[in-house]
């Protein structure tokens, strides 16, 4: 592909070398620095050449030379008739140093078109290719609007468009390379602060420094493509601006639901095959329905995520990849089981031995649903996620709420009884192992990220958090002496507000598990808050 | 652009992406792009915001404005606009238009609508009715820079010989009045001197209380491509131009003038003056140098608050200077010493031989698109083609040409924008015509405009959309804006500029020239003012023909020349050989329009500020502008990127001022002045303002910062004193 590219200029671009260079805002020396004379308003930036093997196209963006003008972001929008709110440019800003030396940069930023594009591999529908000139493409059509992408993506790149319920981003332009034309953004830059270059990926991957600058993620993440020219006079203390300011994150309340049903079910099919084992017979159909219908349930309100329900389907396309894939095809296997289960339960014509074996794969399916559902959440994008901690607590809260459900079905005598709070006891001691594991690692870590979600755990959420602890406690008490005691009489009724106990905690804890979570993101812009 | 929202059961479902409306195609001369945004055909104009002046192609599709382009042909910007004008078709569907008069009988009743008949009679009506009953001073306008130049020069001719009025002033009064006294008091006439293209020439470039990156973004890239140059940036603030500059000069506020002073202390002492050019041009030489003697660069340093090494640094740098440029804007106009220190300015060019050669130039970067053809063309406070109220034979001159009596022609140029308002409270003023402009959001001391506004027995507002100003209105005129009419602009660099009629105006709105021809149909002075005009073009042949003679000499500028150059640069007298573009530099020979011939140079003493920080308002308040907004944002705040960009008034308080007061970005705070309170206002904690100074933009009319700002103005050209007055934060619970 060949870019033809004139240089018109209406004045000569002046190349007499400076007596002094600009020493506060010239661009870093170094053998892929930009040009020492900049272009004039009337010329165009360098060509962009035809790639050779192993290359590949991205952007490059000089800080010193952007005036913070905006235009880039606008000419996006038009080109790509996107509505307000949907932007595929973004310019943010970084600040550092104290009056008068203080300087502000602007870091303008779209798709990285990343070598390791992790909003790719974890899509769950294919919609996203990496074509052969490296432009990371995505296909609306092939979209259910999951938006795990965001997620993902340390820059926070994709975005979705609530009038077509699916995510957008930023192609590079590429119809318009095609034709040999470069990209609105940088067609609109009066300063040529940004430009389209190609880059030779495997020099790329051995050293991507200047991937990297303040407001930005670490670009080991995904091997982003972006080169930055960072200003030499760039003050060590700069960060981005608005990080005080950082508003919760959505709740997802559909995930929520969906990740503490089918928790629930698990648990319930769990402490169901449990007493099954335990008496050699299966224990009714109370247990077996409630883990069912659970599941069932998780999983009509799994598709009130999705910007497109209808296509909900189309989840399935990536078991290579994405967990997310992974999680929708266990748990609607394990479902389909904990049907049978159930249905075999109430039936009849299974022999016991056949029974636990069905419940008993019911159970690695939803333990595997569990674990990919905990992996999902697993993204470097949100380091406060990306722990083994998550997984966890996901099995801890199957753990200690299950078991309390199945009390009804505990059978005659204390064994049963003694067996369910057991197990939720344990839940309910390991939830709070991953409390006091959280609270460790906000403590210990010194990214951002961690910082910020301290910040809103231990401040504006304090009493939440307090009242989740609270609740974790109690309940790890109260199933604690209800196995040791394993009183018979009045059980269910234990069981009933033990549960609203343990619900409530895991209900609060999993809200805060969403809303307090500080996604990685390139800097974003101080905005002037609301009207 | 609108869209159709998406809430349908089936959208809902997800069963489509709305692909179709989000389909690219390809433009013959832009590329792809998407289908929304394909035009029929594209119309050559001029954007409609800022003086920078940058031509533009507007897209037009069916009847509407669907897309804007940079001209890549136009001189002045090659294809690049700001985020403004980049989206400045979407002004023109936005919602908020006006679209058909509106009146009401009582100020306690609605607007309602009604035809222009009965609207435009009570508007010729009312007017005389009060100029019988109460004199001539009964009535004043208020105009704008917002016109083209065609419709300014019919105002000044309807306003001066049609209704006899003489208050006549304009917003230009807020921004630019301080440019133009400065010029007529050291040249002997306004004009900005310089070009552009000096930005690129220039080896040292001084920006004054500039913030180009912000404010007039299209000429950043000059400065930026101009490596060669030292940038010296003046602003008591880091602003995003301080942060191209190799020198920032972070003074106090309001200490411009004693570091001017230094600086030409400094080129003085070193003997970096340009004698030759000083005895051969200038007057006024030994007293200033006498006036210098005076000045203690160090202690000069120390008031300025900034490091004696950079105020040397920056005074050799531009006295070593082979060309020399200067360029200011509203750091230096807003001031009680504007004028003053205006003059200043073009002393230091002076006494360096920087100026009428490329490179070198005192330049004042106006404000709005047309200021400048108001200030040439529009009779408000001088006649049109720069003419002295003051000179008889300019007055006769001007008499001549139209074809009146001298007797007509006013001999001074009436109450100016801030009198015309002490004219309303006290009495004298009973009717007022608004064109274009948004006082309750502009004006410093909202409070006290705004008891003006309510005392009018006659308020006629002209505008192109819904405004605070309309809303106060007796009468609302309707008029079409940007995209909707055919004139002229004039630029910073005296470039003359076509702007074109792509789209028709709304409902019964109609262009300004229109309603002021109509106006004087009403007054039965059609014929008499405005003989055989219909349209734009009659308007400019006559105004080039008033002006030939005249430093802004049209009388060579036909619209087909602008087509053709892309522009031209006024003076272009008719058949004068020169370049196709005009003239891009004034004084190149070394005269000025003063009686001698010769600039002269004046001495300027600072004078403190009338409202220092205290112990009730221990802060320093500043005001000024962001990016993505114009003005009162009546336009800017109806396009949604750019709204959503900067949606609402912010503080920047500097880090140790926010300790103290334990705030923190995001906090919100009420900031109180002497004269009101604004409250809610989201702060920003920066180390881009200094301690003890703060920085609120003044777009806003929700969170205005005028409610704050002192009623204090230069006495020469009026200006008001917008930067500096004393504040307080609380926080807002």
């Amino acid at each position: 592909m060949t870019v033809v590219d004139q240089p018109v200029s209406f004045l000569p671009t002046r190349s007499t070398p400076a007596e002094s260079p600009r020493p506060s805002r010239g661009p870093s020396t170094g053998p892929t620095t930009g040009p020492s004379t900049r272009p004039g308003i009337g010329t165009n930036g360098p060509a962009l050449l035809p790639l050779d093997a192993g290359e590949q196209y991205r952007f490059s963006f000089e800080m010193g030379a952007c005036i913070g003008c905006h235009s880039c972001e606008v000419a996006c929008a038009e080109q790509n008739a996107n509505p307000v709110g949907v932007n595929w440019r973004r310019v943010g800003e970084v600040e550092g140093g104290s009056f008068p030396e203080a300087q502000r940069f602007n870091l303008s930023m779209a798709c990285n078109h990343c070598v390791e594009p992790t909003c790719l591999s974890g899509c769950p529908t294919n919609a996203y290719v990496k074509l052969e000139n490296g432009i990371v493409a995505h296909h609306a059509e092939d979209c259910i609007g999951c938006q795990y992408c965001i997620w993902n993506c340390p820059y926070e790149v994709p975005a979705f468009n609530p009038q077509r319920r699916v995510v957008t981003k930023c192609d590079l332009c590429q119809p318009r390379l095609a034709t040999g034309d470069k990209p609105a953004c940088v067609d609109a830059c009066p300063t040529h602060a940004i430009t389209v270059e190609k880059v030779n990926i495997a020099q790329w991957r051995a050293d991507h420094r200047q991937a990297d600058a303040p407001g930005l993620p670490p670009s080991d993440i995904t091997l982003s493509t972006t080169r930055i020219i960072v200003p030499e006079s760039m003050p060590a203390s700069t960060r981005s601006v608005v990080d005080e300011r950082l508003e919760p994150a959505d709740p997802h309340w559909p995930l929520i639901a969906v990740t503490l049903l089918t928790q629930l079910s698990l648990g319930t099919l769990v402490a169901t095959v449990a007493l099954h084992a335990l008496a050699a017979r299966p224990p009714g159909a109370a247990g077996a329905g409630a883990a069912a219908g659970a599941g069932a349930l998780a999983l009509a309100v799994s598709v009130l995520h999705l910007g497109r329900p209808a296509v909900a389907w189309k989840a399935l396309r990536n078991l290579r990849r994405s967990w997310l894939s992974r999680e929708v095809a266990l748990f609607s296997a394990f479902s389909l089981a904990t049907f049978a289960y159930a249905a075999a339960s109430i039936v009849g014509g299974w022999s016991p031995r056949q029974l636990l074996g069905l419940g008993l794969v019911a159970i690695a399916l939803g333990a595997a649903g569990t674990y990919a559902s905990g992996r999902l959440y697993l993204v470097p994008a949100r380091p406060v996620w990306n722990s083994g901690r998550t997984v966890v607590a996901f099995f801890a809260t199957a753990l200690v709420t299950g078991p309390l459900v199945a009390v009804p079905s505990a059978g005659p005598g204390t064994a049963g009884i003694r067996l369910l709070f057991g197990l939720a006891t344990i839940g309910s001691l390991f939830q709070l192992g991953t409390i006091q594991h959280l609270v460790a690692s906000i403590a210990a870590r010194r990214e951002r990220e961690f910082a910020l979600t301290a910040r809103l755990l231990f401040g504006r959420f304090r009493l939440l958090f307090v009242v989740r602890v609270g609740a974790t406690l109690a309940t790890t008490a109260a199933c604690m002496l209800a196995s040791l005691s394993a009183a018979r009489a009045g059980a269910g009724f234990l069981a009933l507000v033990v549960l609203a106990l343990a619900a409530a905690g895991e209900l609060i804890g999993r809200y805060l598990f969403f809303v307090t979570v500080t996604p990685m993101t390139a800097a974003r812009r101080f905005s002037g808050g609301t009207r | 652009m609108s869209r159709r929202s998406g809430v349908s059961p089936a959208s809902w479902l997800g069963l489509g992406t709305h692909a179709d409306e989000y389909r690219y195609g390809t433009d013959e001369r832009f590329g792809v792009v998407a289908e929304s945004r394909l035009p029929e055909r594209w119309v050559k104009t001029t954007c409609g915001y800022c003086s920078v002046g940058c031509g533009m192609l507007i897209g037009v599709r069916g009847g509407a404005a669907v897309a804007v382009r940079g001209d890549p042909d136009h001189p002045v910007n090659c294809g690049r606009l700001c985020p403004k004008g980049l989206s400045e078709h979407q002004t023109i569907a936005a919602p908020g238009r006006l679209h058909q008069p509106l009146m009401r009988t009582e100020r306690t009743q609605p607007l309602t609508p009604t035809t222009w008949d009965r609207a435009l009679d009570r508007v010729a009506g009312g007017f005389r009715a009060l100029m019988a009953e109460h004199g001539p001073d009964a009535v004043a306008i208020l105009s704008t820079g917002q016109l083209v130049t065609e419709e300014f020069y019919a105002l000044g001719k309807l306003a001066r010989l049609g209704l006899g009025i003489r208050h006549y002033d304009g917003n230009t009064t807020l921004c630019m009045s301080s440019a133009v006294a400065g010029y007529k008091s050291s040249f002997g006439s306004d004009g900005p001197p310089g070009a552009y293209a000096d930005l690129e020439q220039a080896d040292c470039i001084l920006l004054v209380g500039a913030n180009i990156a912000d404010n007039h973004p299209l000429l950043a890239p000059r400065v930026l491509a101009n490596q060669a140059a030292t940038v010296i940036v003046v602003d008591p603030r880091v602003t995003k131009t301080a942060m191209i500059a190799d020198v920032h000069l972070a003074i106090r506020p309001r200490t411009d003038v004693v570091l001017i002073n230094a600086l030409m202390k400094v080129i003085v002492d070193e003997g970096l003056v340009d004698t030759d050019y000083v005895s051969a041009h200038t007057e006024g030489y030994p007293e200033l140098v006498a006036h210098l003697a005076t000045v203690d660069v160090a202690a000069a340093a120390a008031e300025c608050g900034i490091a004696p090494e950079l105020l040397h640094r920056a005074a050799l740098a531009f006295g070593r200077a082979e060309r020399g440029f200067v360029a200011w804007t509203m750091g230096v106009n807003h001031s009680v010493q504007g004028t003053a220190t205006v003059t200043l300015l073009n002393d230091l060019c002076l006494i360096t031989g920087n100026i009428g050669r490329p490179g070198a130039a005192p330049f004042s970067i106006t404000g709005q698109c047309n200021a400048m053809g108001t200030r040439e063309a529009g009779g408000s406070s001088s006649l049109p083609g720069y003419r002295r109220f003051d000179s008889a034979d300019d007055r006769a001159e001007l008499a001549g040409l139209w074809g009146v009596p001298v007797a007509r022609i006013p001999t001074e140029r009436g109450r100016a924008y801030p009198d015309i308002i002490d004219g309303i409270l006290d009495g004298t003023i009973r009717g007022l015509w608004i064109i274009a402009t948004n006082p309750p959001v502009s004006f410093p001391n909202r409070r006290r405009l705004e008891a003006a506004l309510a005392q009018l027995d006659l308020l006629v507002v002209q505008d192109g959309f819904e405004t605070p100003t309309t809303k106060q209105g007796d009468v609302v005129l309707p008029a079409a804006i940007w995209g909707e009419k055919t004139g002229t602009y004039t630029n910073s660099e005296r470039r003359v500029s076509l702007v074109r009629r792509a789209v028709n105006p709304p409902g019964q709105a109609r262009s300004d020239l229109d309603i002021f021809l109509t106006v004087a149909e009403r007054l039965g002075m059609r014929d008499e003012l405005f003989p055989g005009w219909h349209g734009p073009e009659d308007a400019f042949a006559e105004w080039a023909r008033v002006s030939a003679g005249r430093l802004c000499d049209y009388s060579g500028i036909t619209y087909q020349r602008i087509d053709e150059a892309g522009g031209v640069q006024w003076p272009c007298p008719a058949g004068a050989e020169q370049p196709e573009g005009g003239t891009a530099r004034l004084y190149g020979d070394g005269r000025f329009g003063t009686p001698s011939g010769r600039a002269q140079l004046r001495c300027v003493s600072p004078q403190p500020l009338s409202e220092p920080p205290s112990e009730d308002f221990p802060l320093l308040l500043n005001t000024g502008r962001t990016v993505e907004h114009w003005h009162t944002r009546t336009k800017t705040g109806r396009v949604g990127i750019l709204e959503e960009m900067a949606p609402a008034a912010w503080v920047e308080v500097s880090p140790p001022d926010a300790r103290r007061l334990r705030l923190a970005t995001g906090d919100r705070v009420r900031i109180s002045s002497a004269r009101g309170a604004v409250d809610d206002l989201a702060v920003r904690v920066t180390a881009t303002v200094r301690q003890g100074e703060v920085f609120v933009p003044f777009h806003y009319d929700e969170r205005c910062v005028n409610l704050l700002t002192v009623d204090e103005f230069d006495p020469i050209s009026r200006e008001p004193n917008y930067k500096q007055c004393a504040v307080r934060l609380a926080r807002c619970e």
